[in-house]
């Protein structure tokens, strides 16, 4: 039942459902930073949306069968091979014992999804087997997988059907990328506040689970910045001292100190896990009320292929 | 009341209790996926996908004109022995130099009884008010990188107690042996909004 990490990767860890309801713990949502590419990995191999799977970041992973399964690898494109020949990506992978895969790194994007048919046996801490890095909990023993690691898979699937994501359904992994955002509590204390929207960013270095600086311009604050503690939400874009914008990502606080200056908005935060350093990123402005009709426009589209689309974005 | 994003609405408040009382309710009522206190605000997300903005607020401001009774707070005193200074206040002596107090002095403010305004930031992140006016500081300018597991930091008129190791950027005073969080255990948090707590000065020893 068991599967060995022969090579772990920069940062591959076993992701889950979303923690809902506990921020006010201080306990982040966590789980898939492009939680609509793991449902896609999932959806082939005949799982839930959610079902633990792995994420890669930037450069992949390599793992030793020794039980028979079917996977799936989608999100950040990357070569993928079996026993050394290529496969493809968004579709079904058949493995038998002694079969090696392995992801290679991320050509666009940041991070490849592997599903396994049954999903993967992980920590269950506070209600979801996602894994959160800066406690160290969940997924597997809290912590990234090393080299060595045995995964389990939690329960064998006979004869999971061959399936590929249909084309209208494979989400392009670009270097350029246009995401939806609206205003936020403190957007008026920003000056030239419109230039949030319609400006190119670049996707700076220091980007991770917890958040994105975006370099370019630099913006100036209308007030001291000296805020009380106020709550934060994935998609919340904060502009502290240096004026730089940084986007909260799922592993973010959820509490800051810093002008909220816009939100991304709800339909496009999946796209975030995959903003890689240098890419570059320009806000589009949307208000609330077309940011929701626009939202349930989007579930309606991918509703056909994901029946629980409501439930990943 | 104020839209905070597509998904949020926020609300300011009178205080932190009043925050604190106010998100308890919206967590309660069921109807947001989340609710959460900040310090004089709350901000509630709801789901765009099957509910409109307009009863949203609706929904909100009626728990507002509705807020329930303070629950009984817990009489209980969490008891958090601090060494003070040293290689476990690293910031110590220059926040006794920037207030002007010596080092006894800053020991003796901040011992003693305080109310838990709120978790958060980190899974068990304690902010703690009531701080003596004398011990109003700045965060630092820079913030560490590391900051173990039960320092204890001042900031705003408030004392931080870190659950976690990891990044911070409150002056550190101190450290605690008290563990703050355990996820493998069934009540993972130590602390609570509106717990008692006492900071009492210990021998690193």
């Amino acid at each position: 039942m068991t599967v060995i990490v022969q090579q772990s990767g920069l940062q591959t860890t076993i992701q889950s459902r979303p923690r809902t309801g506990l921020r006010h713990l201080g306990v982040p949502s966590s789980g898939p930073a492009d939680p609509l590419s793991m449902a896609l990995a999932n959806r082939l191999v005949g799982n839930a949306s959610f079902e633990p799977a792995l994420e890669t970041t930037l450069t992949g992973v390599t793992l030793a069968f020794e039980v028979e399964s079917t996977i799936s690898i989608t999100g950040a494109s990357a070569r993928c091979s079996l026993n050394g020949q290529a496969v493809q990506q968004h579709a079904t992978i058949a493995v038998v014992p002694g079969d090696v895969v392995s992801v290679g790194a991320a050509e666009n994007g940041v991070r490849s999804y592997v599903a396994f048919a049954g999903g993967l046996l992980a920590d269950t801490v506070l209600g979801s087997e996602s894994t959160y890095l800066p406690a160290a909990f969940g997924g597997y023993k809290g912590r990234a997988l090393a080299k060595g690691d045995d995964l389990t898979l939690a329960k064998p699937v006979a004869d999971t059907p061959v399936a590929e994501t249909p084309a209208e359904f494979r989400l392009p992994i670009l270097h350029a990328w246009t995401i939806r955002a609206g205003t936020s509590c403190e957007t008026t204390s920003l000056r030239h506040g419109e230039q949030l929207f319609d400006q190119k960013f670049t996707v700076a270095s220091r980007s991770d689970r917890m958040g994105i600086k975006l370099d370019g311009k630099s913006f100036e604050i209308e007030s001291d910045r000296q805020m009380p503690s106020v709550p934060l939400f994935p998609g919340t874009v904060q502009c502290p001292h240096d004026g730089s914008l940084y986007v909260m990502s799922v592993d973010s606080g959820t509490t800051g100190g810093y002008p909220r200056v816009a939100k991304i908005t709800r339909m496009d935060l999946h796209l975030l896990g995959q903003l890689r350093p240098g890419n570059s990123l320009t806000l589009i402005e949307r208000n609330d009320d077309d940011a929701a009709r626009e939202l349930q426009e989007k579930h309606a589209y991918w509703r056909v292929w994901l029946p629980d689309i409501a439930d990943v974005i | 009341m104020r839209s905070a994003g597509d998904d949020l609405i926020s609300v300011s408040v009178a205080d932190v209790r009043a925050a604190q009382r106010l998100a308890t309710d919206l967590r309660e009522s069921g109807d947001w996926i989340e609710a959460v206190a900040g310090v004089d605000s709350v901000v509630a997300r709801f789901d765009i996908a099957s509910v409109r903005r307009a009863d949203a607020e609706t929904r909100l401001l009626d728990t507002a004109a509705n807020i329930s009774e303070p629950p009984e707070i817990s009489k209980m005193v969490v008891e958090i022995p601090v060494v003070y200074g040293g290689e476990s206040g690293p910031d110590f002596d220059f926040v006794c130099e920037k207030l002007g107090l010596t080092g006894r002095e800053l020991i003796d403010m901040h011992s003693g009884e305080y109310t838990v305004d709120m978790l958060g930031f980190t899974p068990g992140f304690a902010y703690i008010g009531g701080l003596d006016e004398r011990l109003k500081i700045d965060r630092l300018p820079e913030p560490r990188q590391f900051v173990p597991a039960g320092s204890v930091g001042i900031a705003g008129g408030r004392s931080g107690l870190y659950s976690l190791p990891g990044p911070g950027g409150w002056p550190l005073i101190g450290r605690t042996s008290r563990k703050l969080f355990d996820a493998t255990s069934d009540e993972p948090f130590t602390l609570f909004a509106g717990a008692t707590v006492l900071f009492r000065g210990v021998d690193s020893s």
